[in-house]
C-alpha cells in the first residue's frame, strides 16, 4: 500500500465556545495518499474545516495524531510547522485571502519570497504560474482591481507556485458563481494533475463533490462515509 | 521586495491612521526641537553675556592667587597680583585668535558723596579701549563711558552701576570720594567724577559696582600691579586651544601664572545649564511617553484590523519572526517619517518664531528683557530622527507580541 501523505489517527478536537465545550472532531481516522483528490463533505459544523486545519498543520489535535509525510505534528516545533506549511503545503481559502498591498505577481511570489528563493527565480516561477491560470495580463494589478474569479486564480497560483505535496482548499468556490466556480475548479484540478499534487477540499457544492475521486463525509465530528468513486478520473 | 517596502505599503494603505500617527510623532518632534532651540539659545546667550560682561574667555592670574582662592573666584587680591605684566600681555596678544588682553585691577572700599553716607563698593580698573575690542559690553544708562586714555592725575572718572548711584544719590557730573586700602595696608582716597551710569545686567551687583580706568585704580591703590589679565578671543569655540597655547607661552615664568578658562569661573552658568538640562530631559521623557502610548495604541489597532491577513500569512508559511519584522518596520517608518516631518515643521516654526522677535522677560539674574531667537541645532534635528525610530520600536513591543501570538486557526475564522 502507498504510504500516506497526510494521515489522521483517532483525532479528537474540542473548542470552547464561551462556557460550552464543542466537540469538532470526535475520533477521526483518515489517510490521504500523494496525488489523491479528496472531497470532504458534510453539513455546517460537521468538522470539515477543523479536519482541514489539522491536515494542513495549522492546528494540533487534543488527542490522536496527525502526520504529514510521516512527520508527527505533535513532535514538531512552531517553526518546524511553519516550514512544513511553507514548503510542503498550499492553501486556498473561500475568501481568497490575498495580501491587499501586494500585486498579483507579488502575492504569487510570496511563498518563495519568505523562503529566500532568489529574486530572478521567483519572478520567473510566479509569472509562469500566473500565465498558467490565465492572468499573465494582470500581474501588476492589486487584488482590489481583480474580479472574484481572478482573485481565486491568483490564490491557486500562490498555493501551487512552490510545488507543494498537497493543497488544502476550504470551500474554494464558495464565493464564486457557478460558472466561475466550475472554471476555477477545472483549473485547480488541471494544475494538480500537472504537478502531481494531492488536493483535499471541503465543499457544500454537490457538483464539485461529484468530481472528486474520493468522498469523505463528516457528521457530528465523525466520518460517516469514505467512498472511492469509480469512473471518476483521478 | 523587502519587509521594509511591505511595511511602507501597509502604512500607505491605512493613510488616515498613519497620518494621525505621523502627526503625533511630528508634533512631539516639533515640541522637542523648540525646547532644544530655546535651551541652546538660553545657554549661548548666558555664556556670551558672562564672557563679554567681564569674564573674558581666559583669565591669567598669579598661580598663588588662584591657589589661595580657587579657579572660580571672581576677585583676585592685589597682594597676589601680577607685576611686570606688560610683557606677559605682549606675548599673549601675539598668539593666534587672541583679539586683545586687558589688564584688570580689582578694588574694594567705601564710596562717599561729599556730605553724604558711605557705601561699600566693589570696583574694577579697566582699559576701555581694549574692553571695546574684546566686545565687552558697557550698558550705559546715563552720561558717558570712560575715556580710552589714562586720565591725568586729578581728573579721574568712574562709571557707577545704577543701584550704587541711587544709594549714594549721585548723577553724572557729580564727584565722589573712593576710599580703599593699598597693598601695604595704607588707607588711600581718590576723588573721581561720575562720568556715567551703567548696569551690569545683574541686579545684586548693580547695588555695589563701579568701574574706573586702570590708571585711576592703580592710583587709588598706590600700586603698579594688576589683579589679572583677561584674554578676549575671536570665538568662544577657540577657548580650549587658545588656553593650551597661552599656557605653553607662559610656561617657566616666575612667579608662575595660572590660565583659567571662562567655564571654570562661570559657576552660575554651570548651574543654569544643569537646571535647563534637567527640565529638558523631564519634558523629553513626557513627550516620549505620550508618543509611545499614542502610537502603540495605533499599532495595536493596525494589528487587530489585520488579524485575518496575519493568519493567512502565517498559514502559508510566514514565521512569527517575519510577522514581527513587518510590524517593527511599520513602527520604524512611522518614527523616521514622523520625525522628518517634525524636523521640517520644527525648522519652519523656529524660523517663524524668530521672525516675530518676541521679547522675553529677563533670564535669571539679568535685568534686561531679551529678544527670543531660538537656536537651530543641526545635531538635534538628526538625533531626534534616531530617537523617534527607537521610541516607535519601543511602542511596537506590545503590538508585535499581539501579532506573533495570533492563533492561525482563530485568525482565519476572524471576520
Amino acid at each position: 500500500m502507498q504510504e500516506a501523505l497526510l494521515e489522521a489517527r483517532a483525532v479528537r478536537r474540542r473548542y470552547s465556545l464561551g462556557e460550552t465545550e464543542v466537540v469538532a472532531l470526535a475520533g477521526v481516522d483518515i489517510a490521504i495518499a500523494a496525488g489523491e483528490r479528496v472531497a470532504i463533505a458534510g453539513p455546517s459544523g460537521s468538522g470539515k474545516s477543523t479536519l482541514l486545519h489539522l491536515l494542513g498543520a495549522l492546528d494540533r489535535p487534543d488527542e490522536g495524531s496527525v502526520t504529514i509525510e510521516g512527520r508527527d505534528l505533535a513532535k514538531l516545533s512552531e517553526n518546524e510547522l511553519t516550514l512544513l506549511r511553507r514548503r510542503r503545503l498550499g492553501f486556498v481559502f473561500q475568501s481568497f485571502h490575498l495580501v491587499p498591498v501586494l500585486t498579483a505577481l507579488e502575492n504569487v511570489e510570496y511563498p518563495l519570497w519568505i523562503d529566500d528563493v532568489p529574486a530572478a527565480e521567483r519572478h520567473e516561477r510566479a509569472r509562469a504560474m500566473l500565465e498558467a491560470v490565465g492572468l499573465a495580463h494582470r500581474v501588476d494589478h492589486l487584488p482590489d482591481k481583480l474580479s472574484g474569479g481572478e482573485r481565486q486564480r491568483v490564490a491557486i497560483a500562490r498555493a501551487l507556485v512552490h510545488r507543494p505535496a498537497a493543497v488544502i482548499a476550504d470551500e474554494p468556490t464558495g464565493n464564486l458563481d457557478s460558472a466561475n466556480g466550475n472554471a476555477i475548479f477545472d483549473l485547480l484540478l488541471a494544475m494538480r494533475r500537472d504537478l502531481g499534487t494531492a488536493i483535499v477540499f471541503a465543499t457544500h457544492d454537490p457538483a464539485l463533490m461529484a468530481r472528486a475521486a474520493r468522498r469523505v463525509e463528516l457528521r457530528d465530528g465523525r466520518i460517516v462515509a469514505d467512498t472511492a468513486r469509480s469512473g471518476v478520473a483521478n | 521586495m523587502k519587509f521594509a517596502t511591505f511595511a511602507l505599503r501597509n502604512l500607505r494603505r491605512n493613510r488616515r491612521r498613519s497620518a494621525i500617527s505621523l502627526g503625533i510623532i511630528a508634533a512631539g518632534t516639533v515640541g522637542l526641537l523648540l525646547t532644544v532651540g530655546f535651551i541652546r539659545f538660553s545657554f549661548d546667550g548666558l555664556r556670551e553675556a558672562m564672557i563679554h560682561g567681564g569674564l573674558g574667555h581666559l583669565e591669567i592670574a598669579s598661580a598663588a592667587a588662584v591657589e589661595s582662592r580657587g579657579e572660580a573666584a571672581l576677585d583676585r587680591s592685589v597682594q597676589q597680583g601680577i607685576e611686570n605684566w606688560e610683557s606677559v600681555r605682549a606675548k599673549v596678544e601675539s598668539l593666534p585668535q587672541v583679539v586683545a588682553v586687558e589688564a584688570n585691577l580689582q578694588v574694594m572700599g567705601m564710596a562717599q558723596k561729599p556730605g553724604g553716607d558711605s557705601v561699600s563698593f566693589v570696583g574694577v580698573g579697566v582699559e576701555p579701549e581694549r574692553e571695546r575690542r574684546m566686545g565687552f559690553e558697557t550698558r550705559l544708562r546715563d552720561g558717558k563711558g570712560l575715556a580710552d586714555g589714562a586720565p591725568p592725575e586729578g581728573e579721574d572718572e568712574a562709571v557707577l552701576a545704577l543701584g550704587l548711584a541711587a544709594t549714594l544719590g549721585v548723577k553724572p557730573g557729580d564727584t565722589i570720594t573712593l576710599l580703599s586700602a593699598s597693598p601695604d595696608g595704607m588707607l588711600n582716597a581718590l576723588d573721581v567724577r561720575v562720568a556715567g551710569l551703567v548696569t551690569t545686567g545683574v541686579q545684586e551687583l548693580d547695588s555695589r559696582y563701579l568701574k574706573l580706568h586702570l590708571a585711576s585704580a592703580q592710583r587709588l591703590l598706590a600700586t603698579d600691579r594688576i589683579s589679572n589679565l583677561l584674554v578676549g578671543l575671536e570665538s568662544t569655540a577657540a577657548t580650549a586651544a587658545a588656553r593650551e597655547r597661552t599656557v605653553a607661552a607662559l610656561a617657566g615664568r616666575t612667579p608662575a601664572l595660572a590660565v583659567t578658562s571662562w567655564e571654570k569661573r562661570a559657576a552660575f552658568y554651570g548651574q543654569v545649564r544643569n537646571l535647563y538640562l534637567g527640565i529638558f530631559w523631564f519634558l523629553g521623557a513626557i513627550v516620549f511617553v505620550l508618543v509611545v502610548l499614542a502610537t502603540s495604541n495605533t499599532l495595536i489597532m493596525t494589528v487587530m484590523e489585520r488579524v485575518r491577513e496575519i493568519g493567512t500569512l502565517r498559514a502559508i508559511g510566514t514565521a512569527p519572526g517575519q510577522v514581527a519584522a513587518m510590524v517593527l518596520w511599520e513602527a520604524f517608518w512611522l518614527g523616521v517619517l514622523g520625525a522628518i516631518a517634525g524636523d521640517v515643521l520644527g525648522g519652519l516654526a523656529i524660523a517663524g518664531i524668530n521672525a516675530l522677535h518676541l521679547r522675553m522677560p529677563p533670564p535669571p539674574g539679568a535685568v534686561d528683557p531679551i529678544d527670543l531667537q531660538l537656536a537651530f541645532v543641526p545635531e538635534a534635528f538628526l538625533a531626534i530622527v534616531a530617537v523617534m525610530a527607537v521610541v516607535l520600536l519601543v511602542a511596537a513591543v506590545a503590538p508585535v507580541v499581539r501579532a506573533t501570538r495570533i492563533s492561525v486557526v482563530e485568525a482565519l475564522r476572524h471576520v
